[in-house]
């Protein structure tokens, strides 16, 4: 049985009420949905958060989902959708200005904030992942998603437009910006070390 | 030294899209142009440092599973039979409320059982002629229970006395044995120092008489010589 013959077993069970079908469904998602976040929002509590709203989505719509698309597909979707909307509410409550302005209608920006991506103190146990915070810490939040989307997801650049809402042209130029921008921090990093 | 392509070829090299035809123009173009492919070179790089994440356990969470199991009631199915009895602890209480708040009495006898509310009735009387009649048979038993206690106290009492009595004339008896036999002795030494000092009295007495004997000789014999 492949994983999506699997993930409609569960799903169907799941929808059935059995809560041993929907625990093994979360386990199955759950480690690259809370990593997704990590990486989102740099630190391991709004993480959490985020993991949290996302399986609470999927359990609400569960009967929504018809199999059209890839479950893990659609429970991306639903992780996007979150984390833009745990964005907004941040920017409502803190109401401070941008802090960059790389790109126009950035529904990411001030998520999480650089303040928020303090590597040293949250991953301190995992050198390579504090490095990673590091660079993704100095692109703006929609690079930070489309850099999240494409490499670390392998979404192609049309599944990434249909995801944001964008053109995947605009999608390409945001991941080769990020990538270079990247490309400097890294040079940075190595010189420093 | 620059290249006009290179923002986007590099671009276009990231998208999964590309033609094959167009896919080998752009690898031509990097094999001859040094500045795209060192381009390419440390972009490719900078992604290999974000592919050095390493996936980090989550942390314990419930997984919704009491919000599922409250939602779903499959997974803990109740009994048909428990849910039509649940009327029964209400009934119950409401049943022991009535009973407080009536005062009732249940009384069972050989003839079976009397309720009565609110108050003592014709039940309750007999029933404390009953309680008077228990009263007074306990009383007397522990009454006579107490006599016996009493009477056994008493004998055991006596005995330990003369057994204290028994002891005290033995030990008495002996006492006086000794003294006896202490006395005795005593007096049987005193008549022996009595003895040997008249004795002694005695040689001394007979030496005086002596000395003067010979006094009276030395004398006699001075006024024979005259």
């Amino acid at each position: 049985m492949s994983l999506i013959d699997e993930d409609q077993a569960l799903i169907a069970s799941a929808l059935k009420g059995s809560a041993y079908a929907w625990e093994k469904l979360v386990k199955r998602y759950e480690l690259k949905i809370y990593n997704h976040g990590l990486r989102l929002t740099g630190n391991s509590s709004d993480a959490m958060d985020l993991m949290q709203e996302v399986f609470l989505g999927v359990y609400r719509n569960l009967h929504r989902f018809r199999g059209d698309a890839k479950f893990s597909s659609w429970i991306f979707r639903i992780a996007h959708n979150k984390a833009v909307d745990m964005n907004r509410r941040k920017r409502l409550m803190t109401s401070s200005p941008k802090f960059s302005t790389d790109d126009e209608g950035d529904e990411f920006e001030k998520f999480p904030g650089k303040k928020e991506l303090e590597p040293e103190n949250r991953l301190g146990s995992i050198e390579q992942n504090v490095r990673v915070l590091k660079m993704l810490s100095e692109l703006s939040s929609d690079q930070r998603s489309i850099v999240e989307l494409k490499i670390f997801q392998s979404l192609t650049f049309d599944e990434i437009a249909e995801l944001q809402d964008i053109s995947a042209n605009t999608a390409k130029t945001r991941f080769y910006s990020a990538l270079k921008k990247l490309k400097v921090v890294s040079e940075e990093q190595n010189v420093l070390s | 030294m620059s290249c006009p392509k290179t923002h986007y070829l590099l671009q276009e090299y990231f998208s999964e899209g590309l033609s094959a035809v167009a896919r080998n123009e752009l690898d031509r173009h990097l094999a001859d142009c040094a500045h795209c492919s060192a381009q390419l070179e440390s972009v490719l790089l900078a992604q290999q440092d974000l592919q050095q994440w390493q996936e980090q356990r989550v942390p314990h969470w419930d997984r919704h599973l009491e919000l599922f199991r409250q939602e779903h009631r499959i997974d803990r199915p109740v009994s048909r039979f428990w849910l039509s009895w649940q009327w029964l602890p209400t009934a119950a209480s409401l049943a022991m409320l009535c009973v407080l708040l009536f005062n009732v009495n249940v009384i069972s006898n050989d003839s079976g059982f009397s309720i009565s509310f609110a108050g003592p009735s014709a039940s309750g009387s007999n029933l404390n002629a009953q309680l008077a009649d228990f009263e007074q048979a306990q009383r007397l038993e522990m009454q006579q229970l107490v006599a016996r206690v009493e009477g056994r106290q008493d004998s055991t009492s006596v005995q330990l006395l003369q057994a204290v009595m028994e002891q005290a004339q033995q030990s008495t008896a002996d006492s006086f044995d000794q003294m006896y036999a202490y006395f005795e002795q005593q007096r049987l030494l005193d008549l022996q120092d009595m003895r040997a000092g008249y004795e002694q009295l005695v040689d001394s007495d007979y030496e005086t008489i002596r000395s003067l004997q010979q006094l009276v000789n030395y004398v006699g014999y001075q006024s024979d010589i005259r």
